[in-house]
Protein backbone atom coordinates (compact mmCIF):
# COMPACT_ATOMS: atom_id res chain seq x y z
CA UNK A 1 0.00 0.00 0.00
CA UNK A 2 1.02 3.57 -0.65
CA UNK A 3 -0.24 6.96 0.74
CA UNK A 4 -0.04 10.06 -0.79
CA UNK A 5 -0.28 13.43 0.79
CA UNK A 6 -0.22 16.52 -1.44
CA UNK A 7 -0.65 20.16 -0.11
CA UNK A 8 -1.57 23.27 -2.22
CA UNK A 9 -0.52 21.52 -5.42
CA UNK A 10 -1.95 22.18 -9.09
CA UNK A 11 -4.85 20.87 -10.41
CA UNK A 12 -3.28 18.69 -12.73
CA UNK A 13 -0.92 16.74 -10.49
CA UNK A 14 -3.92 15.27 -8.29
CA UNK A 15 -5.43 14.64 -11.93
CA UNK A 16 -2.02 12.46 -12.64
CA UNK A 17 -2.23 10.72 -9.29
CA UNK A 18 -5.79 9.88 -9.18
CA UNK A 19 -5.09 7.65 -12.69
CA UNK A 20 -3.47 5.38 -10.25
CA UNK A 21 -4.47 6.17 -6.92
CA UNK A 22 -8.02 6.79 -5.14
CA UNK A 23 -8.61 10.27 -3.30
CA UNK A 24 -9.80 9.77 -0.24
CA UNK A 25 -10.04 13.00 0.76
CA UNK A 26 -8.78 16.55 -1.07
CA UNK A 27 -5.17 15.61 -1.56
CA UNK A 28 -5.07 12.09 0.55
CA UNK A 29 -4.50 9.40 -2.17
CA UNK A 30 -4.13 5.52 -1.35
CA UNK A 31 -3.72 2.53 -3.52
CA UNK A 32 -1.55 -0.34 -4.16
CA UNK A 33 0.97 -0.23 -6.72
CA UNK A 34 4.42 -1.49 -7.54
CA UNK A 35 7.62 -0.18 -6.22
CA UNK A 36 8.56 1.34 -9.44
CA UNK A 37 5.61 2.85 -10.26
CA UNK A 38 5.18 4.42 -6.73
CA UNK A 39 8.89 6.03 -7.42
CA UNK A 40 8.10 7.03 -10.98
CA UNK A 41 5.39 8.84 -9.23
CA UNK A 42 7.40 10.35 -6.75
CA UNK A 43 10.14 11.53 -9.19
CA UNK A 44 6.77 13.09 -11.60
CA UNK A 45 5.81 14.86 -8.78
CA UNK A 46 8.57 16.76 -7.53
CA UNK A 47 9.29 19.08 -10.43
CA UNK A 48 5.52 20.37 -10.11
CA UNK A 49 4.72 20.69 -6.87
CA UNK A 50 4.78 24.81 -7.47
CA UNK A 51 5.31 25.88 -4.15
CA UNK A 52 3.12 22.87 -2.63
CA UNK A 53 3.98 20.20 -0.69
CA UNK A 54 3.82 16.16 -0.89
CA UNK A 55 4.46 13.24 1.29
CA UNK A 56 4.79 9.62 0.05
CA UNK A 57 4.42 6.90 2.95
CA UNK A 58 4.91 2.81 2.08
CA UNK A 59 5.68 0.21 4.11
CA UNK A 60 8.61 -1.24 4.20
CA UNK A 61 11.03 -3.91 6.56
CA UNK A 62 12.19 -1.68 8.92
CA UNK A 63 11.71 -1.41 12.29
CA UNK A 64 9.31 1.28 11.83
CA UNK A 65 7.90 -1.24 9.25
CA UNK A 66 7.49 2.21 6.94
CA UNK A 67 9.26 4.75 4.98
CA UNK A 68 8.64 8.15 4.33
CA UNK A 69 9.66 11.09 1.64
CA UNK A 70 8.71 14.39 2.00
CA UNK A 71 8.91 17.80 -0.31
CA UNK A 72 8.35 21.10 0.02
CA UNK A 73 6.49 22.19 3.31
CA UNK A 74 10.25 23.51 5.38
CA UNK A 75 7.89 23.64 8.37
CA UNK A 76 7.84 19.91 8.53
CA UNK A 77 11.18 17.44 7.87
CA UNK A 78 12.23 14.42 7.93
CA UNK A 79 14.83 13.57 10.15
CA UNK A 80 16.56 10.03 11.00
CA UNK A 81 18.29 9.76 13.85
CA UNK A 82 20.99 6.74 13.44
CA UNK A 83 17.95 5.09 11.38
CA UNK A 84 14.97 5.90 13.17
CA UNK A 85 12.28 8.47 11.45
CA UNK A 86 10.95 11.49 13.21
CA UNK A 87 9.50 14.68 11.85
CA UNK A 88 10.99 17.67 13.06
CA UNK A 89 8.59 21.25 13.00
CA UNK A 90 10.14 24.74 12.88
CA UNK B 1 -3.66 9.21 30.34
CA UNK B 2 -5.53 5.84 28.20
CA UNK B 3 -6.52 3.65 30.95
CA UNK B 4 -6.48 0.43 29.41
CA UNK B 5 -2.74 -0.86 29.56
CA UNK B 6 -3.97 -2.94 26.37
CA UNK B 7 -3.38 0.00 24.06
CA UNK B 8 0.66 -0.29 25.29
CA UNK B 9 2.11 -1.84 22.35
CA UNK B 10 4.13 -4.80 23.51
CA UNK B 11 7.52 -4.69 23.45
CA UNK B 12 8.01 -7.05 20.13
CA UNK B 13 5.81 -3.77 18.62
CA UNK B 14 8.08 -1.23 19.54
CA UNK B 15 10.77 0.76 18.47
CA UNK B 16 13.90 -0.62 19.67
CA UNK B 17 15.70 2.52 20.70
CA UNK B 18 16.10 6.47 20.21
CA UNK B 19 19.45 7.86 21.14
CA UNK B 20 19.64 11.69 21.43
CA UNK B 21 22.12 14.53 22.60
CA UNK B 22 22.93 18.08 22.69
CA UNK B 23 18.45 18.43 23.02
CA UNK B 24 15.91 19.70 25.49
CA UNK B 25 13.42 16.96 26.30
CA UNK B 26 9.80 18.54 27.18
CA UNK B 27 6.67 17.13 27.34
CA UNK B 28 4.70 17.83 24.34
CA UNK B 29 0.65 17.01 24.54
CA UNK B 30 0.31 13.39 26.03
CA UNK B 31 4.13 12.36 24.68
CA UNK B 32 7.50 14.10 24.55
CA UNK B 33 9.18 16.14 22.14
CA UNK B 34 12.95 16.82 21.64
CA UNK B 35 13.89 21.13 20.86
CA UNK B 36 16.66 21.67 19.27
CA UNK B 37 18.39 24.07 16.56
CA UNK B 38 15.90 22.04 14.21
CA UNK B 39 12.64 22.69 16.09
CA UNK B 40 10.34 20.75 18.14
CA UNK B 41 10.42 17.06 16.76
CA UNK B 42 7.47 15.13 18.85
CA UNK B 43 8.46 11.67 19.54
CA UNK B 44 5.31 8.64 20.13
CA UNK B 45 6.89 7.85 23.51
CA UNK B 46 4.60 4.68 23.98
CA UNK B 47 5.67 3.58 21.16
CA UNK B 48 9.35 3.47 21.78
CA UNK B 49 11.07 0.77 24.13
CA UNK B 50 14.21 3.22 25.26
CA UNK B 51 14.93 6.80 24.85
CA UNK B 52 19.06 7.11 25.20
CA UNK B 53 20.15 10.50 26.25
CA UNK B 54 23.65 11.75 25.46
CA UNK B 55 25.34 14.41 26.56
CA UNK B 56 24.38 17.63 26.22
CA UNK B 57 20.40 16.71 27.39
CA UNK B 58 18.58 17.60 29.49
CA UNK B 59 14.92 16.77 30.71
CA UNK B 60 11.86 17.80 32.50
CA UNK B 61 10.01 16.57 35.24
CA UNK B 62 6.67 16.19 33.10
CA UNK B 63 8.83 14.59 30.20
CA UNK B 64 10.27 12.09 32.63
CA UNK B 65 6.68 11.25 34.03
CA UNK B 66 5.19 11.63 30.41
CA UNK B 67 7.73 8.84 29.57
CA UNK B 68 7.10 6.66 32.72
CA UNK B 69 3.45 6.14 32.16
CA UNK B 70 4.10 5.31 28.48
CA UNK B 71 6.27 2.13 30.02
CA UNK B 72 9.18 4.37 27.95
CA UNK B 73 12.87 3.48 29.76
CA UNK B 74 15.22 6.09 30.48
CA UNK B 75 18.86 5.66 30.11
CA UNK B 76 21.65 8.26 30.94
CA UNK B 77 24.60 7.27 28.82
CA UNK B 78 28.05 9.25 27.91
CA UNK B 79 30.55 9.23 25.89
CA UNK B 80 32.54 7.61 28.62
CA UNK B 81 31.04 4.73 28.71
CA UNK B 82 28.84 5.78 32.22
CA UNK B 83 25.63 4.86 32.09
CA UNK B 84 22.78 5.65 34.58
CA UNK B 85 19.11 3.93 34.31
CA UNK B 86 16.17 5.23 35.32
CA UNK B 87 12.87 3.23 34.57
CA UNK B 88 9.26 4.57 35.49
CA UNK B 89 6.69 1.52 36.08
CA UNK B 90 7.07 -1.74 33.32
CA UNK B 91 3.87 -2.09 31.31
CA UNK B 92 2.59 -4.52 33.60
CA UNK B 93 0.99 -4.18 36.75
CA UNK B 94 1.67 -7.75 37.29
CA UNK B 95 3.99 -9.65 39.52
CA UNK B 96 3.83 -12.99 38.27
CA UNK B 97 6.93 -13.10 36.69
CA UNK B 98 8.81 -11.07 39.43
CA UNK B 99 7.91 -13.89 42.08
CA UNK B 100 8.63 -16.78 39.53
CA UNK B 101 12.18 -15.26 39.52
CA UNK B 102 12.87 -14.57 42.73
CA UNK B 103 11.72 -18.43 43.51
CA UNK B 104 13.66 -19.92 41.04
CA UNK B 105 16.84 -17.01 42.05
CA UNK B 106 16.27 -18.57 45.62
CA UNK B 107 16.62 -21.97 45.55
CA UNK B 108 20.27 -22.82 44.62
CA UNK B 109 19.44 -26.21 42.64
CA UNK B 110 16.35 -24.58 40.81
CA UNK B 111 19.14 -21.25 40.13
CA UNK B 112 21.60 -23.36 38.64
CA UNK B 113 18.84 -25.00 36.16
CA UNK B 114 18.38 -22.00 35.16
CA UNK B 115 22.20 -21.04 34.33
CA UNK B 116 22.77 -24.47 32.74
CA UNK B 117 19.57 -23.76 30.23
CA UNK B 118 21.07 -20.07 29.74
CA UNK B 119 24.60 -21.78 28.75
CA UNK B 120 22.55 -24.51 26.59
CA UNK B 121 21.10 -21.49 24.02
CA UNK B 122 24.52 -20.21 23.35
CA UNK B 123 25.95 -23.93 22.03
CA UNK B 124 24.45 -25.91 18.96
CA UNK B 125 24.95 -28.44 20.43
CA UNK B 126 23.33 -30.12 23.77
CA UNK B 127 25.89 -29.53 26.91
CA UNK B 128 26.01 -33.07 28.65
CA UNK B 129 24.99 -33.51 32.21
CA UNK B 130 28.20 -34.59 33.44
CA UNK B 131 29.72 -31.25 33.14
CA UNK B 132 30.28 -28.92 35.89
CA UNK B 133 29.66 -25.17 35.91
CA UNK B 134 32.89 -24.40 36.27
CA UNK B 135 33.38 -26.54 33.15
CA UNK B 136 30.51 -25.25 31.24
CA UNK B 137 32.02 -21.61 31.71
CA UNK B 138 35.38 -23.04 30.39
CA UNK B 139 33.82 -23.76 27.34
CA UNK B 140 31.84 -20.41 27.32
CA UNK B 141 35.41 -18.52 27.63
CA UNK B 142 36.56 -20.93 24.32
CA UNK B 143 32.67 -19.83 22.49
CA UNK B 144 33.42 -16.53 23.23
CA UNK B 145 37.15 -16.21 22.20
CA UNK B 146 36.65 -17.62 19.01
CA UNK B 147 33.59 -15.44 18.25
CA UNK B 148 35.96 -12.22 18.54
CA UNK B 149 38.59 -14.03 16.63
CA UNK B 150 36.34 -15.35 13.79
CA UNK B 151 35.08 -11.50 13.72
CA UNK B 152 38.51 -10.03 13.51
CA UNK B 153 40.05 -12.82 10.56
CA UNK B 154 36.41 -11.80 8.52
CA UNK B 155 36.69 -8.12 8.99
CA UNK B 156 40.34 -7.64 9.39
CA UNK B 157 40.15 -5.83 12.22
CA UNK B 158 43.11 -6.92 14.69
CA UNK B 159 42.01 -8.06 17.68
CA UNK B 160 44.20 -7.77 20.84
CA UNK B 161 41.21 -8.74 23.39
CA UNK B 162 38.75 -6.70 25.34
CA UNK B 163 40.62 -3.81 27.51
CA UNK B 164 38.30 -0.22 28.16
CA UNK B 165 39.05 2.12 30.51
CA UNK B 166 35.50 3.31 31.95
CA UNK B 167 37.32 7.01 32.87
CA UNK B 168 38.94 7.37 29.56
CA UNK B 169 37.32 6.47 26.75
CA UNK B 170 39.21 8.33 24.20
CA UNK B 171 42.01 5.91 24.68
CA UNK B 172 40.33 2.69 23.92
CA UNK B 173 41.18 1.27 20.88
CA UNK B 174 38.56 2.01 18.13
CA UNK B 175 36.98 -1.62 18.09
CA UNK B 176 36.68 -1.65 22.01
CA UNK B 177 35.08 1.52 21.45
CA UNK B 178 32.76 -0.05 18.78
CA UNK B 179 31.53 -3.10 21.01
CA UNK B 180 31.20 -1.03 24.09
CA UNK B 181 28.42 1.13 21.83
CA UNK B 182 26.85 -1.86 21.17
CA UNK B 183 26.86 -3.82 24.00
CA UNK B 184 25.78 -0.32 25.71
CA UNK B 185 22.38 -0.48 23.37
CA UNK B 186 21.92 -4.11 23.63
CA UNK B 187 21.85 -3.48 27.38
CA UNK B 188 19.29 -0.76 27.42
CA UNK B 189 17.03 -3.06 25.11
CA UNK B 190 17.24 -6.23 27.07
CA UNK B 191 16.94 -3.77 30.20
CA UNK B 192 13.71 -2.36 28.68
CA UNK B 193 12.40 -5.33 27.68
CA UNK B 194 12.71 -7.01 31.29
CA UNK B 195 10.85 -3.91 33.32
CA UNK B 196 8.16 -4.22 30.76
CA UNK B 197 7.50 -7.92 31.29
CA UNK B 198 7.61 -7.14 34.78
CA UNK B 199 11.19 -9.07 35.99
CA UNK B 200 13.45 -7.46 37.67
CA UNK B 201 17.17 -6.33 36.27
CA UNK B 202 18.98 -7.00 39.37
CA UNK B 203 18.09 -10.48 40.20
CA UNK B 204 20.38 -12.31 38.14
CA UNK B 205 21.63 -16.19 37.25
CA UNK B 206 24.82 -16.45 35.90
CA UNK B 207 25.60 -12.68 37.32
CA UNK B 208 25.71 -11.43 40.65
CA UNK B 209 25.65 -9.03 43.03
CA UNK B 210 24.78 -6.15 40.72
CA UNK B 211 21.43 -4.11 40.12
CA UNK B 212 21.47 -4.89 36.67
CA UNK B 213 22.61 -8.25 37.00
CA UNK B 214 19.45 -10.24 34.82
CA UNK B 215 20.39 -7.39 31.92
CA UNK B 216 24.05 -8.69 31.82
CA UNK B 217 22.63 -12.44 31.87
CA UNK B 218 20.09 -11.36 28.84
CA UNK B 219 22.31 -9.36 27.02
CA UNK B 220 25.08 -12.49 27.00
CA UNK B 221 22.61 -14.68 24.88
CA UNK B 222 22.64 -12.42 21.98
CA UNK B 223 26.23 -10.70 21.64
CA UNK B 224 28.01 -13.54 19.33
CA UNK B 225 25.33 -13.04 16.77
CA UNK B 226 24.35 -9.39 17.08
CA UNK B 227 27.08 -6.84 18.90
CA UNK B 228 30.12 -8.47 17.98
CA UNK B 229 29.85 -8.95 14.43
CA UNK B 230 28.71 -5.74 14.35
CA UNK B 231 31.22 -3.93 16.25
CA UNK B 232 34.04 -5.35 13.88
CA UNK B 233 32.05 -5.09 10.58
CA UNK B 234 31.77 -0.83 11.07
CA UNK B 235 35.49 -0.59 12.29
CA UNK B 236 36.50 -2.07 9.14
CA UNK B 237 34.13 -0.12 6.67
CA UNK B 238 35.65 3.13 8.63
CA UNK B 239 36.69 4.78 11.80
CA UNK B 240 34.74 8.25 11.37
CA UNK B 241 31.46 8.74 13.41
CA UNK B 242 32.21 5.32 15.16
CA UNK B 243 29.68 5.21 17.71
CA UNK B 244 26.35 6.91 15.84
CA UNK B 245 27.22 4.44 13.04
CA UNK B 246 27.36 1.21 15.68
CA UNK B 247 24.35 2.33 16.94
CA UNK B 248 22.69 2.48 13.41
CA UNK B 249 23.89 -0.75 12.35
CA UNK B 250 22.46 -2.62 15.78
CA UNK B 251 19.19 -1.28 15.16
CA UNK B 252 18.93 -3.05 11.82
CA UNK B 253 20.58 -5.98 13.62
CA UNK B 254 17.82 -6.03 16.14
CA UNK B 255 15.50 -5.91 13.59
CA UNK B 256 16.82 -8.67 11.51
CA UNK B 257 17.36 -10.64 14.13
CA UNK B 258 13.92 -9.60 15.60
CA UNK B 259 15.42 -9.36 18.97
CA UNK B 260 12.27 -7.41 20.60
CA UNK B 261 10.41 -10.27 19.35
CA UNK B 262 12.27 -13.00 20.77
CA UNK B 263 13.85 -11.04 24.02
CA UNK B 264 10.69 -11.75 26.39
CA UNK B 265 9.70 -14.93 25.07
CA UNK B 266 13.21 -16.25 25.88
CA UNK B 267 13.41 -14.86 29.25
CA UNK B 268 9.86 -16.55 29.63
CA UNK B 269 11.56 -19.64 28.21
CA UNK B 270 14.29 -19.79 30.46
CA UNK B 271 12.48 -19.47 33.64
CA UNK B 272 9.95 -22.62 32.62
CA UNK B 273 12.96 -24.80 34.13
CA UNK B 274 10.96 -26.49 36.79
CA UNK B 275 7.99 -27.17 34.06
CA UNK B 276 5.64 -23.76 34.69
CA UNK B 277 5.80 -21.73 32.13
CA UNK B 278 4.42 -18.41 32.48
CA UNK B 279 2.28 -17.99 29.41
CA UNK B 280 1.81 -14.14 28.67
CA UNK B 281 -1.81 -13.71 28.65
CA UNK B 282 -3.49 -10.66 29.92
CA UNK B 283 -4.08 -10.68 33.36
CA UNK B 284 -6.97 -9.10 35.66
CA UNK B 285 -4.63 -6.48 37.09
CA UNK B 286 -3.06 -5.21 33.47
CA UNK B 287 -7.16 -5.05 32.72
CA UNK B 288 -7.79 -3.21 35.99
CA UNK B 289 -5.30 -0.64 36.61
CA UNK B 290 -6.64 0.29 40.65
CA UNK B 291 -7.79 -3.08 41.08
CA UNK B 292 -6.28 -4.72 44.64
CA UNK B 293 -3.89 -8.11 44.62
CA UNK B 294 -4.21 -10.53 46.82
CA UNK B 295 -3.46 -10.86 50.27
CA UNK B 296 -0.49 -13.79 51.13
CA UNK B 297 -1.75 -16.96 52.72
CA UNK B 298 0.88 -20.05 53.71
CA UNK B 299 -2.00 -22.58 54.18
CA UNK B 300 -5.16 -21.58 52.15
CA UNK B 301 -3.44 -20.16 48.87
CA UNK B 302 -3.59 -16.59 48.65
CA UNK B 303 -6.81 -14.67 49.62
CA UNK B 304 -7.82 -11.90 47.89
CA UNK B 305 -7.33 -8.25 48.88
CA UNK B 306 -9.41 -4.99 48.91
CA UNK B 307 -11.89 -6.74 51.73
CA UNK B 308 -11.19 -5.94 55.53
CA UNK B 309 -11.12 -9.42 57.03
CA UNK B 310 -12.16 -7.72 60.38
CA UNK B 311 -15.93 -8.44 59.01
CA UNK B 312 -17.74 -11.15 59.93
CA UNK B 313 -17.16 -13.55 56.87
CA UNK B 314 -20.94 -14.36 55.43
CA UNK B 315 -22.39 -17.07 55.88
CA UNK B 316 -23.15 -19.57 52.53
Amino acid sequence: MVVFILEKVPASVRGELSRWLLELRPGVFVGKVSALVRDELWTFLIPKLKGGSAVLIYPTNNEQGFAFRSEGNPGRTLRDFEGLFLISIQ
Amino acid sequence: MLKSLRILPKVRDSWSFLYIDHCRVEQEAKAIAIYDQKGKTPVPCATLNLLMLGPGTSITHAAIRALAENGCMVAWTGEAGVRMYAHGLGETRDSRRLLKQAYLCAHDSLRLMVVRKMYEIRFSEPLEASLTLQQIRGKEGVRVRDAYARASKESGVPWTGRVYKQEDWGAADPINRALSAANSCLYGVCHAAIVAAGYSPALGFVHTGKMLSFVYDVADLYKVEMTIPIAFKIVAESPQDLESRVRHACRDAFHEHRLLARVVEDIDRLLAVDGASLQPGQSLLDLHDAMPGGLWDPESGNVSGGVNWSEPIPEG
